[in-house]
């Protein structure tokens, strides 16, 4: 058998559980991420949305209703780990652009706005006026952008399509890893004759390099560009994504990456450690402390049957709205259903409320009544979360 | 002005078979549909093609029309009829009585039996209770109630026909007491035409008490709700039924790669506004789980419901009312045709004609149950094992619809909603519901230039409520995921608004 011991193993290797792996590092604990697989984290537009229904987050979040995960972290702790974000965005070549007291807009492929916080450098000029000139640039054979729904909402607005040879965001942004393609796509911009004004493109601009590809295309062609996110498989959420785990691995942290749980090993109120479905051989990880970080229904930390949710690697207590037929709104276009409020509810500690096990934190959208859609606040919320069970962990460790 | 001899209003099942006949007849006709085909009860049935073996006992007139107009069909209608066959399945504590009934009436009106053991029975659908204590096999098919429609439609048009969906009926024009045309509106432009006839068919089914208020004639009936729900894949291969009298949720029909099981009889007044309930979600779903036991885990990834339109009667229980057909000649020149069931369409339809032929003193004799459908040669890419055979440029990943198929239907027909290409292609059928490939179908009618992209982005939200209407009595499992990543995509991604 495979073992390994740590000092922290957090379950879930999304934006939440990559937080705190990272800041258990930087406090110089051994830490082990185990994952399922990719996470939610790379379906999304790569942006962290705070607190999208307050044009100041940050004052926004004080005025979230009690209970909120929000409300567990403080205000302080919320600017601390967002700070540390930016670092280790910026250490890792994908700047973000914003301020956590000001709510920003980008484009979105129907040509709505969106209204979100920090931005990847790549959105930085996706904010413009109505009388300003936009030119969108497609892709051939690409099924998941048609430049109409943007210039039917943006009248003042031209549009060339590229022929990449190739159909999918993933396998345009690959192209655009090579510099000869490079070459060839600045040439073709140069040829159009672009009128003045911002060049808008689907994210495409690379997996690894969107910040240097970004730069070059930007001086060779002398032109303002910025990209739009689309709909998954999202390059900006991939991007991020493998920012954090980069950070991670720097930082001497652990993956187990594609391994579901198989048991639990328990001894009175603690968990020892856990061991892993691996076909071949079986994995054994233990540690002082787990943080579980496995997301809400669609990344699988909760799972809802016909008339009750539960909790997925522990069983732990679930709190949720108790008769189904009141757990969506009637419309597709009202947001905050109350499914949305269904998860673990913690202590300040960041443990799970009547919860059989003193080593255990949670964080990210597994908390009850998160309501990620209703607030806008997903990555927000998990870097926020996941920084300060982190912190938690940490001085029970020590 | 157009001028035919013969309007039919109503392009379900029922319509689509008197336009057809009429045309093997030699006999000009108008049909007039609100939506597009097979909008109402047609395309929101089991899409069943009956052996009879449901009606045996209690309605042995209606089986004995059922067995006959399912062997007209398996030979005349090959490609929208899928040979499955059903099991009728005995369970624990069902009346032995009613088998032995059903047995003996079957024998009498011609149906095909055959009894199979237990053993047998999971040999041919492995993923029913193991616990039946036996099987009855019936010639049960299963039938696509769009393709079916169409099919029709092509014999109509090729002979003259003239076919107007999406054009609601808002007026019938009477002249000295006679019915002698309608005056229809265009949905999308709201222009009005008139057409003109010596006829008129009321085929609306659950709305042909609307259509008889126009020419001032009454049409007392009863409507039925039915909900049924759709399973994420094929868990049968047969259709399988109850043994037992007809009740909840006792039907499972395998249909391309789901399945669909039903249904509920629920009285309802309003025919355009209907909710599937979470409660009538949990009786088909349990329902289901006792014939199959699956049926607890699988997803469902919809829930629709259609109205059987039932002549009036006074019983509380729609099942108990006959399902068979009465054709009702108004003496003005309408002839409303209601009741009857998908499977015997033909035949209504060519009891309608008779009743017309009689009326214009003519003698054409009705030709539908020799002649094979047209246009089935033409049908092709259809089956998912020829999809995968162009697996380039997908844009509907659950049902493989490519590209180039949604290019070809949107130069053909020049759609104008998103269910004119989804039933014609099965995009958006599978799993997803059209979560994904909506937003795509939209995008490539606004790039042919023949969707204006304002309007698709009305289409847009159109279909997202409908889909969430369809979707949400039964949410939970997997299918809670799945919509919750629709609806992070077009509300968080998207950022799609209400208005």
């Amino acid at each position: 058998m495979n073992s390994g011991t740590y000092d922290a193993v957090v379950i879930g290797g999304g934006m939440s559980g990559l937080t705190a792996a990272i800041t258990l590092c930087d406090a110089g604990k051994t830490v082990a991420v185990v994952s399922k697989g990719d996470p939610v984290c790379c379906l999304s537009t790569g942006c962290i949305d705070i607190l999208n229904s307050a044009d100041n987050p940050l004052q926004g979040i004080s005025a979230l209703p009690s209970g909120h995960p929000y409300g567990f972290v403080g205000q302080d702790a919320i600017i601390e780990a967002h700070e540390r974000f930016i670092k280790i965005g910026a250490e890792w070549k994908i700047p973000y652009i914003g301020a956590i007291h000001e709510s920003r807009q980008i484009v979105t492929p129907l040509g709505t706005r969106k209204t979100t916080c920090l931005i990847p450098k790549t959105m930085e000029y996706a904010a413009y006026d109505e009388s300003d000139y936009i030119h969108i640039v497609s892709f051939k054979g690409l099924k998941d952008f048609y430049p109409s729904y943007i210039i039917t909402r943006h009248g003042n607005a031209g549009h060339s399509v590229f022929d990449a040879a190739v159909p999918s965001t993933i396998g345009i942004a690959e192209r655009f890893e090579d510099e000869r393609f490079r070459e060839t796509f600045a040439e073709w911009i140069i040829k159009q004759n672009i009128p003045e004004g911002k060049i808008a493109l689907p994210a495409v601009l690379g997996i690894r390099s969107s910040l240097s590809i970004y730069e070059e295309l930007s001086r060779r062609t002398e032109r303002t560009f910025f990209e739009i996110p689309t709909l998954p498989p999202s390059l900006p959420g991939i991007r991020l994504f493998n920012c954090l785990k980069k950070a991670l691995l720097a930082r001497g942290g652990r993956l187990y990456w594609g391994n579901e749980i198989a048991s639990i090993e328990k001894l009175g109120a603690s968990i020892e450690g856990v061991t892993l479905k691996n076909p071949g051989r079986v994995a054994r990880v233990q540690g002082k402390a787990f943080i579980l970080a496995t997301g809400s229904f669609v990344s699988g930390g909760l799972f809802a049957r016909m008339d009750s949710v539960h909790e997925t690697v522990f069983d732990l207590p679930v709190s949720y709205p108790e008769k189904r037929s009141i757990w969506f709104k009637e419309t597709f276009f009202s947001t905050g259903h109350q499914i949305e409020k269904a998860g673990v509810e913690i202590d300040s500690s960041f443990r799970p409320l009547d919860g059989p096990f003193e080593n255990l934190f949670v964080c990210g959208s597994i908390i009850a009544r998160s309501e990620v859609m209703k607030y806008g606040c997903g990555h927000g919320m998990a870097i926020a979360t996941g920084y300060a069970a982190a912190r938690s962990c940490e001085g029970f460790i020590t | 002005m157009i001028v035919k001899d013969v309007i039919i209003i109503g392009g379900g099942s029922t319509g689509c078979g008197i336009a057809r006949d009429l045309a093997l007849r030699g006999v000009s006709h108008c049909l007039i549909e609100k939506n597009d085909f097979a909008a109402g009860a047609t395309g929101a049935c089991h899409g069943l093609l009956h052996s009879g073996g449901r009606y045996v006992v209690s309605d042995p007139a209606a089986a004995a029309e059922c067995i006959a107009e399912n062997r007209i069909l398996r030979k005349i209608g090959r490609k929208c009829v899928e040979r499955t066959d059903g099991l009728f399945i005995r369970l624990p504590g069902d009346s032995k009585k009613y088998r032995d009934a059903f047995l003996k009436s079957c024998e009498r009106l011609g149906i095909e039996t055959e009894v199979l053991s237990p053993t047998r029975a999971l040999e041919l659908v492995p993923s029913l209770n193991p616990a039946l204590e036996e099987a009855v096999r019936v010639p049960d098919c299963s039938i696509d109630p769009f393709r079916l429609c169409m099919l029709n439609i092509v014999t109509s048009q090729a002979r003259g026909g003239e076919i107007l969906t999406h054009h609601e009926v808002i007026d019938i024009i009477k002249e000295r007491g006679r019915c002698v045309g309608v005056r229809a509106r265009e949905k999308l432009s709201s222009s009005i035409k008139e057409i003109r006839g010596k006829a008129i068919v009321n085929a609306t089914g659950a709305w042909a008490q609307r259509i008889a208020r126009l020419s001032g004639s009454s049409l007392p009936m009863t409507l039925s709700k039915g909900s049924l729900v759709v399973t994420n894949h094929r868990l049968s291969n047969m259709v399988i039924n109850r043994l037992r009298p007809p009740s909840d949720g006792d039907i499972i029909v395998p249909n391309e790669a789901v399945c669909l099981a039903g249904t509920t009889s629920v009285a309802v007044d309003d025919p355009d506004n209907m909710d599937v309930t979470a409660g009538e979600v949990e009786i088909v779903a349990r329902e289901a789980a006792s014939m199959v036991p699956e049926f607890e885990r699988v997803r469902l990834i919809r829930t629709y419901a259609g109205v059987r339109p039932l002549l009036h009667a006074a019983s509380e229980d729609g099942r108990q009312i006959s399902r068979n057909f009465q054709i009702i000649d108004h003496t003005n020149g309408l002839f409303s045709i209601i009741g009857g069931k998908l499977s015997t369409y033909r035949l209504m339809a060519e009891k309608l004609c008779d009743a017309i032929m009689k009326e214009f003193g003519l003698k054409t004799a009705c030709a539908t149950a020799e002649k094979p459908l047209e246009g089935q040669e033409e049908l092709r890419g259809y089956p998912l094992s020829k999809r995968l055979e162009s697996l380039k440029d997908i844009v509907c990943e659950c049902e493989l619809v490519s590209r180039s198929e949604v290019e070809r239907v949107i130069q053909r027909i020049n759609p104008k909603h998103i269910g004119d290409i989804q039933h014609r292609t099965r995009l958006g059928m599978g799993p997803c519901q059209g979560g994904f490939c909506t937003y795509r179908a939209l995008g490539i009618m606004q790039e042919t230039g023949k969707m204006p992209p304002e309007e698709s982005m009305h289409i847009l939200k159109e279909f997202l409520q409908r889909r969430f209407k369809g979707v949400r009595p039964a949410l939970w499992g997997d299918q809670l995921r799945e919509e919750q990543l629709i609806e992070y995509i077009y509300l968080g991604i998207l950022s799609m608004e209400s208005h």
